[in-house]
């Protein structure tokens, strides 16, 4: 790795000296740019007991443009498409060159537990959300169990 | 130039025509003296720093009059919302020390510069380049903000430039895109829609009125425009009607009329079936439905009659045939504005390679003839007003097209036409050489004077009937 940013670096080994709760980040041997993540969903929202998996990777301009961070695990979030891409606004006009892979993902991590059906990226979501949350909930809650919990039980040594 | 005066369009000093607006091309430096003028005229009254004064006016988008009602109903009220303090402090470079780090390199020390605005979140002088030149390259300038973490402090303009002063080039961009942003952000102004054109334009046309005076502009770079849709000068069709024809013209809509006109569906399998021959006993290429042409009813009720339908008269097939010549008649409708519209648009696209050739017709004359360049100037005025007249009519079929019938629509038809036989007769007279065995010289300048004049008078008679009528709301549109 010839050209890595002290930055990145630096991130990295405060990321391993001092864990995000409820958020493994770990890194891959040839791209240090490159991380895989598992979110565990946040208590008290009907992603609670599910450990989410995510990419996240840093493009070359990183710090002064954002992160690309995507859902690899099925969601059924008002503003997570069938892609696993996010909408929220500190990944896009509201970023700051101040925020750090730690920031972003525990702002994805509130997103679960307040999810914003007003600005929505997966529009039947949102709509399903605005018309009968309950149902909406209910079937977020199917789509943790399913995906985010069974699978893990299937196969509890295969990490993403 | 006067700051409130208006460059009169079409000649000097001729009154203003009915459809004609006021306006004002700025070129880059004319727009930066209107900005400094504007912060003048605000700076005392609000007692602010000019760096102050000039961000408020550009977070207010230029509204002078609000700025300074809010201001004075509340003063710090005012400031807060847009984050500014009133005097800001100078901008600078400062040593670091032990207790600094930069949160976007994470570099620490005494051995790096920072730099803090007001609001105290301090950076190292490289991450700050690197931000401020990374915000004017995707296009910002006055809106950048300090880098931290939900920070809503404004950069301001002489921390930028401060921050660029060794970046000559990314300077001078940071400069453009606060003009771009004046320009964008005033609703009385406009960027000349032409290519690589850096001429702003200011029409103080209250939008409110632009369908019934429809805002033609001029630029210094020959480009005219609607001031309105930022169209190719469409005048005298309102830029609704525009829109609407450009969008019928773009779905290539009459297609699917023709296909209504000259094709059937197959009831069963509702595939698109053109009869271009044979009986009326027909079957289906895809699904083999025998039905009969005529009243489209199933063939096995039909016995043996192949070539008439005796249920011809029956209501269904009645409707039928009506929506089928229906359509036809649209489309009919449709081609007869289209080909006019059309044929416009070729001529006044030939009128242009016409003035070339005129140009080179007019050194021919003058050498012949001796005549003074100044003599021979009336070829190029005819073809000028060629050009105008054939852009008018255009789109005037473009009016008829969405035009209700009535009384008024014939007097319209009729201004119509004079003007297109007289375009047509300047247009024949001056594309045709001098011969040996024409008109003299005198007497071939006389016509095409003449006829300019005459075509000229027909112009202004259309276009003052169009926009009066317009203004009176005489004109019955309807749209489709």
């Amino acid at each position: 790795m010839a050209d890595v940013p002290k930055r990145i670096l630096k991130e990295i080994e405060r990321l391993n000296r001092d864990p995000v709760p409820g958020i493994e980040v770990n890194t891959i041997e040839d791209n240090i740019r490159y991380f895989n993540v598992i979110m565990c969903g946040p208590s008290k929202s009907p992603y609670e007991g599910g450990r989410f998996k995510l990419e996240l990777f840093l493009p070359e301009e990183y710090p002064m443009s954002p992160p690309k961070v995507r859902f690899l695990t099925k969601m059924y979030h008002p503003n997570i498409d069938k892609l696993g891409r996010i909408c929220l606004d500190i990944l896009k006009d509201k970023w700051s060159p101040a925020l750090q892979i730690r920031t972003v993902l525990l702002s994805i991590q509130a997103l679960l537990s307040a999810p914003n059906p007003d600005d929505p990226l997966a529009n039947d979501v949102a709509d399903q959300w605005k018309t009968d949350e309950k149902l909406a909930i209910q079937t977020a809650t199917e789509w943790t169990q399913k995906y985010a919990i069974e699978v893990w039980a299937k196969n509890p040594e295969v990490k993403p | 130039m006067d700051g409130d005066e208006f460059e009169p369009i079409l000649g000097s000093l001729q009154k203003k025509k009915p459809w004609e607006v006021d306006f004002k091309v700025y070129d880059p430096h004319d727009l930066l003296v209107k900005q400094e003028a504007i912060v003048d005229r605000l700076q005392s009254p609000l007692a602010l720093s000019r760096e102050t004064t000039t961000l408020l006016l550009r977070c207010c988008f230029w509204k002078e009059e609000s700025l300074l009602e809010s201001f004075l109903l509340d003063r710090d009220g005012t400031l807060a919302k847009v984050g500014l303090p009133e005097h800001p402090p100078r901008p600078k470079f400062e040593a670091g020390d032990e207790s600094f780090m930069c949160e976007i390199c994470y570099c620490d020390g005494a051995d790096e510069t920072y730099l803090a605005l007001w609001c105290g979140h301090r950076f190292c002088r490289d991450c700050y380049r690197a931000y401020v030149s990374g915000k004017v390259h995707e296009g910002e300038s006055w809106r950048i903000r300090c880098p931290a973490v939900k920070c809503r402090t404004l950069l301001g303009l002489e921390p930028a430039r401060f921050i660029l002063a060794d970046d000559k080039a990314m300077l001078n961009r940071y400069e453009e895109n606060l003009t771009r942003s004046f320009v964008n952000d005033l609703p009385t102004f406009s960027w000349c829609p032409a290519p690589n054109c850096e001429y702003a334009i200011e029409c103080q046309v209250p939008r409110s009125t632009w369908e019934t005076t429809i805002p033609t502009v001029h630029c210094r770079c020959g480009k005219a425009f609607c001031f309105s849709c930022k169209h190719d000068d469409h005048i005298p069709a309102p830029c609704s009607l525009v829109s609407m024809w450009m969008q019928k013209c773009k779905d290539d809509s009459e297609t699917s009329n023709w296909i209504k006109a000259n094709t059937k569906e197959c009831v069963k399998c509702k595939s698109t079936i053109e009869k271009n021959g044979g009986c009326n006993h027909m079957v289906c290429r895809e699904c083999h439905h025998e039905f009969c042409w005529v009243c489209m009813g199933p063939w096995a009720e039909h016995g043996q009659s192949y070539y008439n339908c005796n249920r011809f008269d029956e209501d269904s097939s009645k409707n039928a045939r009506d929506s089928v010549s229906k359509s036809r008649a649209m489309l009919e409708r449709y081609l007869h504005y289209f080909t006019r519209y059309n044929n416009h648009e070729q001529s006044a696209k030939l009128a242009r390679r016409l003035l070339a050739a005129t140009e080179k017709n007019m050194d021919q004359i003058q050498r012949d003839h001796t005549l003074s360049w100044i003599e021979v100037q009336f070829l190029s005025e005819a073809v000028d007003v060629l050009s105008l007249c054939r852009s008018t009519l255009k789109w005037s079929y473009v009016l008829g097209y969405y035009m209700k019938s009535g009384n008024q629509k014939t007097i319209f038809e009729n201004n119509q036409s004079d003007l297109e036989m007289a375009t047509e007769l300047l247009n024949e007279l001056v594309e045709n050489p001098i011969t040996e065995d024409g008109p003299s010289i005198e007497e071939f300048k006389r016509m095409v004077i003449d006829k300019s004049t005459y075509v000229k008078t027909r112009w202004e008679t259309i276009l003052a009937d169009i926009t009066a009528g317009l203004q009176e709301n005489r004109w019955q549109f309807e749209s489709e």
